[in-house]
């Protein structure tokens, strides 16, 4: 049902020309249960790289899906032998589609690279980078992005609350219990 | 010349005297106690205090005959032009169908940081004042002891960024205080030539004990010794376009050597630090749940399909063993970890910088769980710890961390 959802909002907001593509995105949300902050790059119309949540099985808190994203891209690139210039420029044609406003770390590290625009789902009332906390989408010196929210939000929330429900066994005091302890 | 190295706290919110705290105007108008609880929920709803959690809703003063009187802040004032014509239409409707007269108030900005702030505070309008939960170790003081090591660390980290005699890019250090060891350091990786000695260095950069940094720190040779009136080493400011949180959005402009093609402009010494940190959990405590199973073989996976140089260090199972048996022998806990012992992320370890980092490390040291920051010089451009942003100010995070700035001395 999950990932039903996640399908159906990646869906709307891809163009369906580019089919190959949205497969090998599908193909790595299904290998995952855990698939709910995800995230695709789009270049004209097509996803040229999709990017998921890694924080939990990488114990590095900072591999949100945004983060993955841009390293998978640049990896891309850097076998293309890009030069710094044209990997520049190539982040300047690029709209990112993520189902949860990025964190205040990812705003300004997709701020950094100079992404072209941003399309988001659910508002992030605790972290959100793009005008829930702060606003670092863009400075007043012009650098930054274009950024719109709100984007099926009703259902990119009720897949973050069914993710939420089974709670993070990693945490040190965890906030409720992990759901297979609460099937027992 | 020891006696100039001094440890500051930098505070959550810039410091005010408490009876000069900024404040900033607000609509507010005297209601009927009947109607309070339907207009403070209506109007949460469509003027929710964004940025003023610390305001309270509703003003109740006590007048003569034993009456209350209830006034409520409607939204908050436009900065210029006339304030009570610019009010949004909702609220405006609201005003009209319970007759409300509106007047302008004022309201302080930031939550109050000790009791004495918030009872000025009050004078102006109640606010609610949630002393710290959190006690970290420094705020109060540092030890002669706890001083030394803070600055031994500090040493290290800015013998990691020297090169030559310039400190040109941004170095990182985390440490465990309470075993006075290095947990993993990094410099900035904007734009370097891959160069596997220097992944390894990193996965066995946790055997090494404050002895071998305070060597270091003694041992370095010359360096820039002195410091100009706004806080930078003696050099001018446009010499520091190197240093990733200085100039982040100027990677693509700086000039490069052709042959140095590898690129990353998100690669920041406290990025590549925090990923060092998790490389060496994932070593010390593989992991028998399902969840991680199921990453290592995506792990796997990814590395088949030419993953970053980084990675593939990473999954390559020799080097696993070697490094971490290595690892635990040294630190003369053998193989008994058990998973309990496991911290959480980086919980309860610190992060010492050289320059003060970008908004981006700064979050990134957030969700990380740093407990407590040193950096020695401030980034005045982007600096999100006191100079352009307060990030450990906001009070709307999961994770607070203390901020100390280390004003180095002229042995340095």
């Amino acid at each position: 049902m999950r990932l039903w959802t996640a399908s159906k909002f990646l869906l709307s907001k891809i163009s369906y020309n580019c089919m190959n593509s949205i497969c090998h995105a599908f193909k790595i949300l299904y290998t995952l249960e855990l698939c709910t902050h995800l995230c695709v790059i789009v270049e004209d119309g097509k996803v040229i790289a999709s990017g998921r949540n890694r924080t939990n099985e990488t114990q590095n808190a900072t591999r949100h899906a945004e983060m993955e994203v841009i390293d998978t891209f640049l990896e891309q690139w850097r076998e293309h032998r890009l030069s710094k210039s044209e990997v520049a420029e190539k982040f300047s044609k690029c709209k990112l589609y993520v189902t949860c406003e990025p964190c205040i770390m990812c705003a300004v590290a997709l701020s950094f690279i100079g992404i072209k625009e941003v399309f988001y789902g659910c508002a992030n009332d605790k972290f959100g980078g793009c005008g829930s906390v702060l606003s670092l989408h863009s400075t007043p010196k012009g650098e930054g992005f274009k950024c719109t929210g709100g984007i099926m939000a009703t259902e990119a929330v009720s897949l973050f609350r069914s993710f939420y429900e089974q709670g993070n066994p990693n945490a040190s005091k965890p906030h409720r219990p992990l759901a297979q302890q609460a099937t027992q | 010349m020891e006696e100039t190295w001094q440890i500051v706290h930098i505070p959550d919110n810039p410091p005010f005297p408490p009876d000069q705290q900024p404040t900033v105007d607000a609509i507010a108008s005297l209601i009927d106690p009947l109607f309070a609880n339907t207009l403070v929920r209506r109007l949460n709803q469509i003027a929710p205090l964004e940025n003023l959690r610390h305001v309270k809703r509703v003003h109740k003063k006590f007048v003569q005959g034993g009456k209350t009187q209830l006034s409520v802040i409607l939204c908050l004032a436009s900065q210029n032009g006339n304030q009570l014509d610019s009010i949004q239409n909702d609220v405006q409707e609201l005003m009209n169908s319970y007759q409300l007269s509106p007047f302008i108030t004022k309201v302080c900005k930031y939550a109050a940081s000790s009791k004495e702030e918030w009872e000025e505070q009050c004078k102006l309008w109640p606010t609610s004042y949630h002393p710290p939960t959190y006690n970290i170790e420094g705020i109060t003081g540092f030890s002669q002891e706890d001083s030394q090591s803070v600055f031994s660390f500090m040493k290290y980290a800015i013998q990691l960024a020297k090169s030559g005699d310039n400190l040109e890019v941004n170095a990182a250090v985390i440490v465990d205080p309470s075993v006075k060891q290095v947990i993993a350091k990094a410099c900035d990786q904007t734009c370097s030539c891959y160069n596997p000695k220097n992944e390894i260095t990193l996965e066995t950069s946790c055997i090494e004990k404050l002895e071998t940094s305070v060597c270091h720190g003694i041992s370095g040779g010359a360096l820039s010794r002195k410091e100009h009136s706004n806080g930078f080493p003696a050099k001018s400011e446009q010499l520091y376009t190197g240093v990733s949180c200085l100039c982040p959005w100027g990677w693509a402009e700086q000039e490069s050597d052709m042959s140095l093609r590898y690129c990353h402009p998100l690669r920041h010494a406290s990025i590549v630090a925090i990923e060092s940190s998790a490389a060496r959990d994932r070593l010390l405590f593989p992991s028998s749940g399902k969840t991680q199973d199921k990453s290592f073989e995506m792990d796997h996976m990814q590395s088949c399909s030419a993953a970053s140089p980084a990675k593939r260090q990473k999954t390559n199972p020799t080097n696993i063993q070697v490094n971490g048996e290595d690892n635990l022998d040294l630190n003369g806990e053998g193989c008994t970890r058990s998973l309990s012992a496991r911290p959480y992320l980086c919980t309860g370890f610190d992060m010492y910088l050289v320059w003060e980092p970008c908004i981006m490390c700064a979050m990134a040291l957030v969700h990380q769980r740093i407990r407590r920051i040193f950096y020695a010089y401030p980034n005045p451009k982007a600096g999100a710890l006191g100079s352009v942003h307060r990030l450990q100010g906001q009070r709307s995070l999961n994770h607070h961390y203390a901020v100390f700035r280390v004003f180095v001395g002229t042995d340095i």
